[in-house]
């Protein structure tokens, strides 16, 4: 009963929220709508918000995620890569969702996606930078496309014998190549400084929207938070990812869920899982989501005048916030998945162990290991040292059951396993790579902390810090 | 440092288990000493009240040196103990290292059942932490550096409770680091092999064997009361006479019963000595010019006695050990013999 209340006043309050958005004391708890306030827009729109194009990349990126696990192991390789490629680098077509689909009770208001936004692709939007954590001394592209090429060849998207899961690799690099990389070394970049977009043109011509409006709402939209977030705890953002919380959802109490504006994707999901998780001490969900809040506020706040220096540092400093806490979320990412590997190795040299099926959860788990290590070398940042010493204790793939791992590949793209390490010893490199997330990242949350009981335990136990001589 | 930061750590002694003078150890430990005088060695409650409590013990000047060391040594303890290492980074280190050997893997046995981990790790906690305090205890005595720190405990002429804590701070360091390094290597061992299955039983927080041990009666060791034990338990635990014993100026007590609960280290390397009934034992370092006396000796002493033994002063203080022969030759104690 009491949570039926609970349930019902959280559709209420949502609804009410975006009609709220901006309060006459200037405070805004959802992000949109905003008014026009382009002073030469002569048209009718009354909502200078957009950012369904972002929206369309992260239902791309779900769905690619989706065809790299179905592979036949070679039968449909032409075809399904043909699919994956129209995903990635975008179709003339207007391609189905085919994720987030509507699961139970969580009606998804779109089926495909020119009814989120037309023409869109992820292609061009993906870090093209190095990245040299992939054999091959590839830039970002090319790995997405070796990635995606091999995914297409392989069964449900596992290569057992080089220990590579596609849908978690190709997922997780991209929530950074295009997410986290767009945001924080684009939009949220170079495009705020004065020259670039200013405040007082429209974003393009014709558009109701400021140039700074525009780019801080793409910004916005590679976050991939639902526009009510900051009414709602980690919790509830973790059940809208999940697809289980309509109540929660639902904001504007429709019956289904607008995936412009009411689901969570990729980056926002992950930051909240790790704020529900772990040490429970972080609110990375939150305060990325409030600098957003306050940053858009800022920006409507000059009316369409030119944004002042004081203005456009101010925002830089929101931009800050918000980076400095998505790098934390991903290093968050590394953390944990290092420690699930960790463990799965343990397990698979169990007595009586069903090792095959500890394996395949092994290669899940380091693939989005090296997924998310991928993603945050996909920054402004360059991570320099920090990003060679991660990628050699990650290596280029996982130790495998014979012992030998990934160290480069051939010339027609076939990958070469000429090293083995004993598993003890890659064990100790993924502890290490824990330890190297806390001393460069300060993560805190900490899931999968190998240490954390050693150390609860340590303290049970109490120093001595007073002899007690006989 | 604020001296009520120093007072309040001085009183968090009395109501932490962890600690031997925890006031619950204390008052069982008192009910201890009224059972052994009135129903085991029939003495009147009067005279076992008056032998409890014996002004001539508590109020020494023995005793008062005790005092002002404890609360003294809150002040250094409070600036030194976050300098040490922890057994959180020895553990770590260890943990760490494990992963280079390939004879055992991570997590082993982490089959095992959690209530047989759980009692493994309790027990190994408790074993390796007596033994490591056997054998530096040992070390205290028979080197002569370290010695020159641990005399300080040995010139105690009356025993308290609180005598277990007069002692010159570097042994507090080195105590300290002894209990970081036993408990880091058998934290990082057993997480190694058995897990996150690896707990402690305890009861209010303590190891349950330490509770067990400071429960019979571990504040008596350093008291006038001299409980003995059956002959055949003397050589498993140690019993507060057998540890009143080690405090002895007698030259055949000397370098006995080192053992802090566990009287087996003793037995396996020699040094037990079993409690002798009704015999009077005089405490401390009588006789020995050596022995720090005020309490400004007690912190400074060691330091002169150790630039003697470097600089090669020692012959002109050894001729003067010589004056009284019923003491053991100062030079035993101040060379390792060993």
């Amino acid at each position: 009963m009491f949570k039926s209340m609970l349930k019902c006043s959280t559709i209420i309050g949502a609804t009410i929220l975006p009609i709220t958005a901006v309060h006459a004391g200037g405070h805004a708890t959802t992000y949109g709508p905003f008014p026009v306030t382009l002073q030469s827009y002569s048209g009718d729109k009354e909502n200078s918000v957009s950012y369904s194009g972002q929206i369309a990349r992260h239902v791309l990126h779900d769905s690619l995620k989706v065809l790299a696990g179905r592979g036949d192991g070679g039968a449909n390789a032409a075809s399904l890569k043909a699919e994956m490629l129209a995903y990635f680098s975008g179709s003339d077509k207007n391609k189905a969702i085919l994720a987030p689909l509507t699961k139970d009770g969580f009606v998804i208001k779109q089926g495909t996606l020119n009814e989120i936004s037309s023409g869109k692709n992820i292609e061009g939007k993906f870090y093209n930078g190095a990245m040299l954590a992939w054999p091959g001394s590839m830039k970002g592209r090319d790995v997405a496309m070796h990635m995606i090429e091999r995914a297409s060849v392989a069964t449900k998207g596992f290569d057992a014998d080089n220990g590579y899961d596609w849908a978690q690799l190709i997922s997780k690099f991209t929530m950074g190549a295009m997410a986290y990389s767009q945001a924080v070394d684009n939009y949220l970049d170079e495009k705020l400084e004065a020259d670039t977009k200013p405040n007082n043109k429209p974003y393009k011509d014709g558009t109701a929207y400021t140039g700074k409006e525009h780019v801080w709402d793409e910004g916005f939209g590679y976050f991939g938070a639902a526009a009510h977030t900051l009414a709602l705890s980690a919790d509830q953002a973790y059940g809208i990812a999940k697809r289980k919380d309509v109540a929660s959802a639902d904001a504007n109490g429709d019956g289904v869920i607008d995936l412009k504006t009411e689901m969570v994707f990729g980056p926002a999901y992950y930051a909240a899982a790790f704020d529900r998780s772990g040490s429970k001490s972080t609110n990375y969900l939150n305060t990325i989501m409030q600098s957003y809040v306050d940053g858009r506020m800022l920006i409507t706040s000059a009316n369409g005048a030119v944004l002042t220096d004081a203005q456009r540092s101010s925002l830089k400093s929101h931009a800050a916030v918000i980076e400095s806490n998505w790098e934390q979320v991903l290093a968050e990412a590394v953390f944990k998945y290092a420690g699930s590997a960790y463990k799965d190795i343990s397990k698979m040299q169990e007595d009586g162990a069903d090792v095959a099926k500890v394996y395949r959860g092994y290669v899940k788990h380091w693939g989005e290991l090296k997924g998310f290590s991928m993603a945050l070398q996909s920054g402004r940042n360059n991570l320099g040292e920090t990003a060679g010493t991660m990628n050699d204790l990650i290596l280029f793939g996982p130790v495998t059951l014979d012992n030998s791992y990934v160290t480069g590949v051939t010339s027609s793209g076939e990958f070469k396993r000429d090293k083995r390490m004993t598993w003890n010893d890659y064990q100790l490199q993924l502890l290490q790579v824990q330890q190297l997330m806390v001393n460069k990242f300060s993560v805190s949350s900490r899931v999968n902390d190998q240490l954390a009981d050693l150390g609860a335990l340590a303290d049970k136990l109490g120093t001595q810090s007073n002899a007690e001589t006989d | 440092m604020e001296i009520t930061e120093v007072f309040n750590s001085f009183l968090s002694d009395f109501i932490d288990p962890k600690k031997r003078i925890f006031l619950g150890y204390l008052i069982l430990s008192l009910g201890i000493a009224y059972l052994w005088l009135v129903v085991i060695r029939r003495t009147s409650l009067k005279k076992a009240h008056f032998q409890i409590f014996n002004r001539k013990v508590f109020f020494s000047k023995s005793a008062q040196i005790d005092y002002k060391i404890f609360f003294i040594n809150r002040a250094f303890s409070l600036f030194i103990s976050p300098l040490l290492i922890t057994q959180i980074a020895i553990a770590t280190l260890i943990y760490y290292a494990l992963h280079r050997q390939n004879i055992f893997y991570s997590g082993q046995f982490s089959g095992l059942s959690q209530p047989l981990v759980i009692a493994l790790f309790s027990v190994a906690m408790f074993v390796v932490d007596d033994f490591t305090k056997y054998f530096v205890h040992r070390w205290m005595h028979n080197w002569s550096i370290l010695w020159a720190f641990h005399k300080v405990h040995h010139s105690a002429e009356t025993m308290t409770p609180i005598t277990v804590y007069r002692v010159h701070p570097a042994e507090g360091i080195l105590f300290g680091l002894r209990s970081a390094v036993s408990q880091g290597v058998v934290i990082s061992i057993f997480f190694f092999l058995f897990g996150n299955a690896v707990d402690l039983y305890t009861i209010v927080g303590v190891n349950i064997l330490v509770f067990f041990f400071h429960m019979t009666g571990s504040n008596l060791r350093h008291s006038h009361i001299n409980i003995r034990y059956w002959k055949w338990l003397e050589y498993i635990f140690i019993s507060p006479a057998q540890h009143q014993l080690h405090h002895s100026i007698a030259q055949e007590h000397y370098d006995k019963n080192f053992g802090a609960a566990l009287a087996i280290w003793d037995w396996l390397f020699g040094s037990l000595h079993l409690s002798e009934e009704d015999k009077e034992i005089t405490y401390g370092l009588t006789g020995d010019p050596a022995a720090p006396r005020s309490i400004g000796d007690m912190y400074l002493k060691p330091f002169t006695d150790i630039l003697n033994i470097l600089s090669g002063n020692f012959t002109k203080v050894q001729k003067k050990m010589f004056s009284s022969s019923t003491e053991k030759p100062f030079e035993a104690r101040f060379w390792p013999r060993h």
